[in-house]
């Protein structure tokens, strides 16, 4: 088994999540001041989340502005009371990215993590937003304990954007392979992550 | 590791299960993306299932460092989310004017319908058929963000060789128009016709098909504000009456995508 990770990197403030909530519903209720509000706290954050999937400053940029505009249009599909409105805006870019990769505006493929210019780190990740530190511990130590390929498979798919064709692709692999490489990874992974929600309950 | 791939299953609770993981890692192309995001609409515990996978893998952006983008990022979404004052279009209480507008729209819309039956090569562009993905390169890439439009939508969805379902949407007034001209109904199956929202929610249902004829429809604002260019339309077998409550939506038939006219 992995052994356990390092206590994990500082963790958002309650009082930052606190007003990133609140500026969320006030923007539901159409105050658009909240974008700027809004903006202002994650953008270093979703940023670098469309960077990385999309690999390309312009394109990242695009699709930066796009989430911020249906954020605007559809601010009232976030429910407050279900989940942490960071880790809700971090889905919604993630997928914002995803969907652009797919519909063809960007070349199929976000570049490979080692040929990928070093990103302007203007933000220390000790500074944003963080998640959940403690889910991030039990997804670490879930995909820890994947067989290394199935690991870096579902990396890739997170990071890169990559669809089962095209890691298929990249391992010169048949699609048929890489899917079942992945799917008994997952079933794994989902395993894993019940028993961690289990026992998260049983405190 | 001795299983061998017999052990990943196609069908069944784990299939289903692991279907919503790769949805959300975003594996799935093609039909089978459609297919999912068709659950997404259909499938309430489909839909709870990706999002159990969401709230799990999205710590991993942690990882990813943080990054500033240009400063014209944010005047580009000031503007659009400022609209000129006059956008916002006031009920006048003057009908007879609105009528007017109404008629001639309608008089452009059949003009448009009809260029589109012919041979429209800009209708024929606009299809931005997933499963062929070669031909995703000549989709135009000129989609604006999400800005609602104000020109009408039009979209021309093949069905079968050489059939046309003709969808067409007026933005002023909310309302569209699903001309089936030259469809007929197989007296076993009816098509229901699905909006692909842009920003990867939920398919929402424009209605059933009515074959050999042109229906006229004002659309829920909820629906309406997702109607945007570059919005993709699915059609999907069902039985007679459209997807029953509570099941799984039918197969895609038939795909589309509106452009501006």
């Amino acid at each position: 088994m992995s052994e356990p990770r390092p206590p994990s990197r500082t963790t958002s403030t309650p009082e930052a999540r606190e007003a990133l909530r609140a500026a969320m519903v006030r923007l539901a209720d159409g105050d658009s001041a909240a974008l700027e509000e809004i903006y202002s706290a994650t953008r270093v954050k979703l940023f670098g989340i469309c960077y990385r999937i999309l690999g390309d400053r312009k394109e990242a940029e695009d699709a930066l502005q796009d989430v911020y505009v249906n954020l605007w249009q559809r601010a009232d599909r976030y429910d407050p009371q279900r989940a942490s409105p960071i880790s809700w805006l971090a889905t919604f870019a993630r997928n914002r990215a995803i969907d652009r990769l797919r519909t063809g505006k960007v070349r199929s493929g976000a570049v490979a993590v080692e040929e990928a210019a070093p990103l302007p780190d203007t933000s220390p990740l000790a500074d944003s937003l963080l998640i959940d530190a403690e889910r991030d511990a039990q997804i670490h130590k879930c995909l820890k304990g994947l067989d290394e390929n199935a690991q870096g498979y579902i990396r890739a798919a997170f990071f890169e954007g990559r669809t089962y064709a095209q890691l298929a692709e990249t391992a010169d692999v048949p699609l048929g392979t890489m899917k079942s490489w992945i799917r008994r990874g997952l079933m794994k992974l989902r395993t894993c992550l019940e028993a961690s929600e289990r026992e998260g309950s049983a405190q | 590791m001795t299983q061998g791939p017999t052990d990943t299953p196609e069908t069944g609770p784990d299939r289903e299960r692991i279907l919503a993981a790769e949805y959300s890692l975003g594996l799935l192309e093609g039909e089978e993306l459609l297919a999912a995001r068709g659950r997404m609409a259909s499938d309430p515990e489909f839909a709870a299932r990706r999002e159990w996978w969401d709230e799990w893998f999205v710590p991993l952006t942690d990882e990813v460092a943080g990054a500033e983008p240009g400063a014209h990022v944010w005047d580009a979404i000031a503007t659009q989310v400022s609209p000129p004052a006059a956008a916002e279009p006031v009920s006048t209480g003057a009908p007879a004017a609105s009528n007017v507008v109404l008629l001639d729209m309608e008089r452009k819309v059949r003009r448009w319908q009809w260029t589109a039956g012919l041979t429209s090569a800009a209708a024929a562009v606009a299809l931005a058929l997933f499963a062929t993905s070669p031909s995703v390169d000549a989709v135009p890439d000129t989609t604006p963000t999400l800005a609602a439009t104000e020109a009408p939508l039009m979209a021309s969805i093949p069905v079968g060789e050489t059939l046309r379902l003709g969808v067409t949407y007026l933005p002023e007034s909310e309302e569209m128009l699903v001309s089936a001209a030259g469809l007929a109904a197989d007296g076993v199956h009816d098509h229901e016709l699905w909006l692909v929202p842009g920003d990867g929610s939920a398919l929402q249902s424009l209605g059933v098909v009515v074959p050999g004829e042109e229906r006229r429809v004002t659309l829920a604002a909820d629906v309406a504000r997702n109607m945007a260019d570059g919005a993709s339309l699915v059609l999907t077998r069902e039985p007679i009456g459209g997807k029953p409550d509570g099941v799984g939506a039918g197969p895609v038939v038939a795909q589309g995508a509106f452009a501006a006219v």
